[in-house]
Formats: C-alpha cells, sequence, structure tokens
C-alpha cells in the first residue's frame, strides 16, 4: 500500500513561542518497501510518522494511504487512528504488561472481532514468524528486551495491514543486540513484502535497512534517494554531512572535463564527480574520511595527490583515525588499524575523483 | 480534529459536569448572601453581610478559631516532622508503627475520635479524670477536654497523619550531601539541622502546615463534640448553629459569613498548590545517588522510642479500646472486675433495634457503595484528561477539582442546600450523593492522576492503531493497569463517605439520616454506650471495606494477568 503526503503542516506551541514541526511536506512512499525518515531530533520525522497514524493532527495539508484519503483539512476528512488500519512498533515497544504474550499479539484481532478459532491459529502464525512460537501463555513483561520487541512486531503485523510504522524501535537496545535485531527486521520485512515506515535517526541503521531514505531537516524532508544515492551522491550538504563523517571544503569550480568537473579548494586543483555546476560558481568539497588513503611521502597513488603532515592519530580499534595538515585544510582520514605511520610523519595522501562530491555551496 | 475530537469532547463534557457541581454550591452560596428573606433569590440586600460582621459575638468566635486552627495545625505539623525525622534518618526501632500511625487514623473516624477523648477526659465523668481523683485524690477534675487547648489537642493528633504523609516523602528523598557538606564545613549537628534540613525542607512543611490549616478551618466534629458543651465556638459550629436554630434558621447569615471562610480556604489551596508543586522541583532534583545516613539515637533512643509508643496508644489504641469498652458497660464506670461482669451487649441490641440507627446504617453503606463507584468512574475520565491532554479545558478541569479540595463542609453544605430545594432531590439520599461526590472528588482524582502518570502513553497508542476505539483501549488497557489506583481511591472514598459528618448534617432530613448524624444525635442525648456501639459498628464496616477491596483488588490482578 502506498502513502501519499501532501503539503503538510504540523504547529506546536510552546512556552508561547510557535515552532513549525513539518513545513509543507510532500511525500510518496512507494508500495511493498522499507521508507525510512531519517533526521537528527526534532526535526519532524517522528510527528510525520504520528500524523501518518493519525496520534497528531496536522494543522494543514493531505494524507492518503492506499486510495483512502484518512486525513484533509480543505475536504474536512479526519479518520481516527483505529479506523486506519494500521501496525505500529513503538519506541517503548507499548506491550501491555497486564496480558500474555498471546493476548498482546491476539489484541488487533480481538478489537476486529475476529472469529475465536482464526485468532488462536493467526495469533499461532505471527508468533510462529517471529520465533516466539511457545511464548504465548507467558506474561508479556517476563521477557528480554528483544523478544519483547518481536511481540511488538508480531502485534503490528497480526492483523496483516497494509503498513506498519517503527518509531526507532531498536533505541532501546544494546549496541550487540541491536545489530542482530536489525539484521532480523530487515529479513522479516523481506519476507512480508509490506510496505514499512521506519523512523530513526541512526544513519547506519536507515543505511543498512531501507529501499529508500528520506534525510529530514527543521520540518522538512531534504532529499529522498536510495541508501546509496544518499550516500555517495548526495545533493545538500546537510544530507552529506548527516549520512556519514565528511570533510567540508569551500571550492570554486574551474572547468568540466570528459568524466570529471575540476575544482580549486584548500587542497589545490582536485578532480571531482562530475556535477552540473556553473563554472566559477561556488561549491563545496565532500571528502569521506574513508575514502582518503594515506601513504609515506613518495608513493605513488592513483586520483588526486595532496602532501600534508599527520597532526594527531588516534587509534580506535578498528582503524586509525589521523587529522592530516595540508596547508590550510586539516583534513580527517582513517586507515588500517596497524599503520606504521606516527604522528608528525610527512605523508600522501590520495583520493579517487570518483570519491570527491560536490555541493552546491 | 482526528485523535483529538473525541478526547476534547469528553474534556468539554466533564469540565460541564465538574464546573456544575462545583460551582453551583458556591455560587448559591454566593447569590444567597445578597438576597432578601430565606430564598437565594430574593431581592438584593447587604443587610446579612452586615448582620453578619457586626454581630457582637463574632469577634470571640474568631479569636477561638484563628487559636484553634493555628494550635492544631502547629502541634499537627511538628509532630509530623519529628516522627518523619525518627522513621526516615535515626535508627529507631519498630519502624512499621510510622506506616500505622500514618494510615490507622484514616480509618477512625473524626467523630468517634473526639468522642472517644470526650469519654476519657470530660470534666464530670471522664474516664482518665476519675482514675486521677481516685488515684491523687483530688478534689475536682484535673483535665478539662471541653477546653480550647483540649480541642487543639485532639485536632492536632488528627490532622498529623496528612501532615506527615506530606513530609515524609520529601524527608526520604533529601540529599544527605547537602548535609554532609555543612558538617565539613565546621557546622555541626544542630546548626546542620536549622541551618540547611529545614530550610531545604521548607517548601514541603509549608505545604503541610497550609494544609492542616485549611482542614483544621473547615473541622467540624473536634468543635462540635468538644467545643460545644464548653461553649468554645469556632467558625464551622457558630455557622452551624444559625442554620440549624429551629425557630429562627439564618442562611443568609451563614452564607455571608461563609464566604469570606470560603475565600479563604480557597486562597490557602492555591498556596498549598503552589508549594506542592515547587517542593516536588525542590527536593527530588537533588535526590539522584541518595544512600540513608542513619543518625544514632543513643542515649535518646529510649525515651524517643517510648514517645512514639505513647503516641500510638493515643491515636490509635486508646479512641478504640474506650468506645468498645463503653459499648459494653452499663454506664460510665472505671474499667474494674464489677464493670467487666456488668459488660453486656445491651447497647449494641438498642442499637439494632433502633429504625433510625438501622435506616441511618443502611443509608450509609449505600452512599459509601454508590458514591465512591460513582466518585471513582468520575474521576478515573478526569484523571485521564488532565494528565493526558494539554488543552484549555483539560487545564480548567484541573482548577475545578482541586476548588472542592478548598470547599468547608459546612459551608458549601449551605449553597448545595439552596440548590437542592428548587430540585426534587431535597432530603432524598440524592442530595447526599452528589453532594458527597461534589466535595470529595479530588480524593479520586489525586491517587488516579499520580497512578496514570505511570503508564506510558504509547501503551494507549498503540491500542489505539491496532484498531481499538477510545473508550475499548480506556476499558480494556488504562482500567486494567490501573487496578491498584482504582482500589485506593475506592477505598478512599468508600470509608469517607462511610463516616461524612459535616455535609451530611446541614443535607440530611428524616429518611435520610447516615451513620454520622446518627452518633451525633446519640451524642446530643447523652446515649455514649449506643453512641459507641454505632461507632464500633462503623469502624468494624470501615475496616472491613479496605479488606475487601484489597482482596478483590489482587483478585482482579490475578485475573487480569491470567486472562
Amino acid at each position: 500500500m502506498e502513502i501519499r503526503v501532501e503539503g503538510l503542516v504540523k504547529h506546536y506551541r510552546s512556552e508561547g513561542r510557535t515552532v513549525k514541526a513539518l513545513d509543507r511536506v510532500d511525500l510518496h512512499i512507494p508500495s511493498r518497501s522499507i521508507f525510512t525518515l531519517l533526521g537528527p531530533s526534532g526535526c519532524g520525522k517522528t510527528t510525520l510518522l504520528r500524523c501518518i497514524v493519525g496520534l497528531e493532527t496536522p494543522d494543514d495539508g493531505e494524507i492518503r494511504i492506499g486510495d483512502q484519503l484518512v486525513w484533509s483539512r480543505r475536504q474536512g476528512i479526519a479518520v481516527p487512528t483505529e479506523k486506519r488500519g494500521l501496525g505500529m512498533v513503538f519506541q517503548s515497544y507499548a506491550i501491555w504488561p497486564h496480558m500474555t504474550v498471546f493476548d498482546n499479539v491476539a489484541y488487533p484481532l480481538q478489537v476486529r472481532g475476529v472469529a475465536r478459532a482464526q485468532i488462536e491459529e493467526r495469533t499461532t502464525a505471527a508468533l510462529r514468524f517471529v520465533q516466539l512460537e511457545g511464548y504465548g501463555d507467558r506474561p508479556a513483561t517476563r521477557l528480554s528486551g528483544g523478544q519483547q520487541q518481536r511481540v511488538a512486531l508480531a502485534r503490528a503485523l497480526v492483523a496483516e495491514p497494509g503498513v506498519i510504522l517503527f518509531d526507532e524501535p531498536l533505541s532501546n537496545l544494546d549496541a550487540k543486540l541491536r545489530e542482530e535485531t536489525r539484521k532480523e527486521l530487515k529479513r522479516f520485512l523481506g519476507t512480508l513484502g509490506i510496505t514499512a515506515v521506519y523512523v530513526t535517526h541512526d544513519r547506519v541503521e536507515a543505511l543498512a535497512l531501507s529501499d529508500t531514505i528520506a534525510v529530514m531537516q527543521a520540518g522538512r524532508v531534504v532529499e529522498v534517494g536510495t541508501p546509496r544515492q544518499i550516500y555517495f551522491d548526495a545533493a545538500h550538504q546537510f544530507v552529506a554531512d548527516f549520512i556519514g563523517r565528511a570533510n567540508l571544503l569551500p571550492a570554486t569550480v574551474r572547468e568540466h572535463g570528459k568524466g570529471t568537473t575540476r575544482v580549486e579548494c584548500a587542497l589545490g586543483a582536485i578532480a571531482c564527480a562530475p556535477r552540473a555546476l556553473p563554472a566559477g560558481s561556488a561549491a563545496t568539497l565532500c571528502l569521506r574520511p574513508e575514502f582518503l588513503h594515506l601513504h609515506p611521502q613518495g608513493a605513488s597513488a592513483p586520483g588526486n595527490v595532496v602532501h600534508g603532515l599527520i597532526e594527531s592519530l588516534a587509534f580506535v580499534g578498528d582503524a586509525c583515525e589521523a587529522e592530516v595538515r595540508v596547508g590550510d585544510a586539516l583534513l580527517l582520514a582513517r586507515t588500517e588499524p596497524d599503520t606504521p605511520l606516527r604522528e608528525g610523519d610527512a605523508v600522501s595522501l590520495s583520493v579517487e575523483p570518483a570519491h570527491c562530491l560536490l555541493l552546491a555551496a | 480534529m482526528s485523535a483529538g475530537s473525541s478526547a476534547s469532547t469528553l474534556a468539554r463534557v466533564l469540565v460541564l459536569v465538574v464546573g456544575a457541581l462545583t460551582i453551583a454550591p458556591v455560587a448559591m452560596l454566593a447569590f444567597g448572601s445578597v438576597s432578601e428573606g430565606l430564598d437565594a433569590f430574593g431581592r438584593f440586600t447587604l443587610a446579612k453581610y452586615v448582620a453578619a460582621y457586626t454581630d457582637p459575638a463574632l469577634l470571640k468566635v474568631l479569636w477561638n478559631t484563628v487559636v484553634f486552627v493555628l494550635g492544631s495545625t502547629l502541634l499537627a505539623t511538628l509532630l509530623a516532622l519529628v516522627l518523619a525525622y525518627l522513621n526516615t534518618r535515626t535508627d529507631i526501632p519498630f519502624k512499621f508503627i510510622f506506616g500505622v500511625l500514618a494510615i490507622v487514623p484514616m480509618m477512625i473516624p473524626h467523630l468517634l475520635f473526639s468522642v472517644a477523648w470526650a469519654l476519657l477526659l470530660n470534666p464530670s465523668n471522664g474516664l482518665v479524670n476519675r482514675a486521677l481523683v481516685d488515684l491523687l485524690g483530688l478534689q475536682g477534675p484535673l483535665l478539662n477536654i471541653y477546653s480550647l487547648p483540649g480541642m487543639i489537642f485532639v485536632e492536632g493528633l488528627l490532622n498529623m497523619p496528612i501532615a506527615y504523609l506530606i513530609i515524609a516523602p520529601a524527608m526520604a528523598s533529601f540529599d544527605v550531601s547537602l548535609e554532609e557538606s555543612s558538617r565539613v564545613c565546621g557546622s555541626n549537628p544542630w546548626r546542620t539541622l536549622l541551618r540547611i534540613t529545614l530550610p531545604v525542607l521548607r517548601p514541603a512543611i509549608l505545604a503541610a502546615f497550609v494544609l492542616g490549616v485549611v482542614r483544621a478551618l473547615a473541622s467540624y466534629a473536634v468543635p462540635r463534640v468538644l467545643g460545644t458543651p464548653g461553649r468554645v465556638d469556632v467558625l464551622a459550629t457558630y455557622l452551624y448553629e444559625m442554620v440549624s436554630t429551629g425557630f429562627s434558621p439564618d442562611w443568609g447569615r451563614a452564607a455571608a459569613l461563609g464566604m469570606s471562610a470560603l475565600a479563604t480556604s480557597i486562597a490557602l489551596v492555591w498556596i498549598y498548590r503552589a508549594l506542592t508543586g515547587e517542593s516536588s522541583r525542590f527536593v527530588t532534583v537533588s535526590s539522584r545517588g541518595w544512600r540513608p545516613s542513619v543518625v544514632a539515637l543513643g542515649r535518646m533512643r529510649l525515651p524517643l522510642t517510648a514517645g512514639v509508643a505513647l503516641l500510638s496508644l493515643f491515636i490509635v489504641v486508646l479512641p478504640v479500646l474506650v468506645l468498645l469498652y463503653t459499648s459494653l458497660v452499663p454506664y460510665a464506670m472505671l474499667p474494674s472486675a464489677q464493670a467487666f461482669a456488668q459488660m453486656s451487649l445491651r447497647h449494641w441490641t438498642a442499637v439494632f433495634d433502633d429504625p433510625t440507627s438501622l435506616l441511618a446504617l443502611l443509608n450509609s453503606l449505600v452512599l459509601a457503595v454508590a458514591g465512591a463507584t460513582i466518585g471513582v468512574l468520575l474521576s478515573l475520565l478526569i484523571a485521564h484528561v488532565t494528565v493526558r491532554q494539554r488543552s484549555r479545558a483539560a487545564g480548567t478541569l484541573e482548577t475545578l477539582t482541586f476548588l472542592s479540595f478548598s470547599f468547608p463542609g459546612i459551608v458549601i453544605g449551605i449553597g448545595f442546600m439552596w440548590f437542592f430545594v428548587r430540585t426534587p432531590l431535597y432530603a432524598t439520599l440524592w442530595a447526599l450523593l452528589i453532594g458527597y461526590v461534589a466535595t470529595y472528588l479530588p480524593y479520586g482524582v489525586r491517587p488516579l492522576a499520580s497512578a496514570l502518570v505511570q503508564v506510558h502513553t504509547h501503551l494507549e497508542e498503540s491500542s489505539l492503531v491496532c484498531g481499538a476505539s477510545r473508550a475499548a483501549t480506556l476499558r480494556r488497557i488504562v482500567a486494567p493497569l490501573l487496578v491498584p489506583g482504582i482500589v485506593s481511591a475506592w477505598i478512599l472514598m468508600a470509608t469517607m463517605f462511610l463516616r461524612e459528618l459535616t455535609l451530611s448534617v446541614v443535607l440530611s432530613r428524616p429518611g435520610s439520616e447516615v451513620l454520622a448524624v446518627q452518633i451525633l444525635a446519640y451524642a446530643d442525648d447523652g446515649l455514649w454506650g449506643r453512641l459507641s456501639a454505632l461507632g464500633m459498628v462503623m469502624i468494624l464496616i470501615s475496616t472491613a471495606l479496605v479488606v475487601l477491596a484489597h482482596l478483590a483488588g489482587s483478585r482482579m490482578r490475578a485475573g487480569v494477568a491470567s486472562g
């Protein structure tokens, strides 16, 4: 089921000031895909999700789920949450502590008046799907965080909704469990072939899970694309900076060659991935630390090569992170954990033009 | 609109209901105080005010009221402060006693507590007085409970638990490092107590004091039982005499005087509300990483323990024992072999042969069960709106609910009286039921609101997402999770309705008698044996209600968990 959001506006009043939580948001969430709303806290992603599910009331705009218009200010349509037929996994899981696992999962079927035998069958199937078969009689509170998460998922999908919404479902798990659960979730959603809207502030989670990512900032959707598009080919500085670590340098566009755009910046002349920016215009060069390769000075390397001094070197376990002084610029570069390089060493820095991302200033 | 429409409709409906319950009596009181004749809507006149405030007797009444209110509240707050300190900060033994001291007095109606002390310390045949006369060979009685000091003593004991319940939690969450750093700075323990501990706890202590003043100002039982015989009138009894004097009840004058009592009370509750808001900020913020540092009492341990034991005797044991004893002996006599030989159930059978007593018992039971059930249902809805919604209607609702917290029973009873006289409800149980629910609503809303704060909003929202309506969510998710809060709110309301006196003396009429009113009638007739027997019935029912509600609560929880 696809979701269409048009011109959605939502204001909050706090301490006499009006805050725009959503500022004319337009969004198309395609059917049968995992769609992530990504952004820093306060960007409006959770508000947007809660508007879609009906727990918040927008101030203006339209929301359409499948063929049904569920909210429209102009037409005065407001379908209440319980009539929207969605599934949702909350950040806190919202497992009802006074019910068993079975009753938690069976609830959506019970309130829809499904026949008892069918409830039994479908609930058991949902529990089997999330690998909690045989846990039905347990009190819901006697489960680990990961298991509660799976109960919440089973409850969200048991009534076979067209859309499942996720509000930062992994943020309450510890780092190791979060990674496992993320993979599991991806497998579950892949099997279901359902439309999933997923809210997170964690870029790794967004990149690993999503078919499509919408990056939000200050109540607006800044950019929409596949994880690779967002990571390698962001159009906005905010997005490029948010989706991964980045060295951002002011640059001036010089000329368009074959397969590259050449710019002038603090590092000198750099060949970049082509970008249709007029020659002479100001731009920002984005270099990700993981694509900056360090070599002892004098070694030959492909692509753009600049020379500098290692100002600091931090060993962080799976890598060494070096701050390299090149002229006026200080660049962060990631290299192997067992690099022989040390602070104070003179180095050559190389980067492929394909990994030099040019952004409009 | 979508999520909000039914919810805000509910909020508006509740504002109307609670507004009618709380504003109606106040408005009637205000109209009545400026209207000519006995009616609330007569021609406008200020004569009632002139008459009320120029009465030469008023000055003495006001003086008595101020001494009684401040004296008893000071006593209650000081006792509570000492007890809270002993329990939370020292190595005093038998700490369970403090819990008993804080809860049990709530089960003993103020009326019976006052009567018990009258039986012990009245000047003509009080048991303690007679024992002292015999023991010391005195000419006359040593102590007279029918006096201002007597009233202050009894009211102070009665209001101590409320003060304790406000001060003790604040004391328990007190950040001990504040004291420790004072000690490190070179201050001795006394100085630390005076310069650091008490000032930091000041909001809680002040809140306890202000609430005590509101309660003592509204108190009717103690002045009626202990003040009236010695002709010590305070505002509550003075007002009641005005409206109850058989041949010339003067409702308007009482209303005119009651308006200032009500205004004072509302102002105090406003202050209390501000203070409790502040005290929770003040104290809990610094509670992180708290570790109790226990003060060793040393040589003071024994005398202090004895003091607490004596207080428990005064507050819990003695009142119940003296009532039980009086209900069994034929007339006031000192405990002796002869007295025990003459014990019988004659007062008990007399009470159960008296149709008025039986009617009062039945009425009180009906009012307690029906009133608590309606009150809890209403409180549940109010608590839900005030905790979960941020709308203006929700804020209004909270204020309205808090308003009835400040109603002095006698005064608001007069307002209700005028209101009900215009309806067919006058002189029926319905009048009492509505009055009870309106006046005691905060006692239902507060425990439910604090229970609801503990229930994460996601638990409700996920039920909506699952397709359940708001009503189904309230019934299947919210209510079961609130079972403990619902049970305690129900017990609190039921026991309060079972013993209700101040509103009842104004509203009850032949046919709608209730227990407390009947007990007061026995007191007026000097039938202490029957009074004690009926009083014991009241205490037993209260206790049974608590036990039953607890059992029902745990069964409900078990049922909910398994089904």
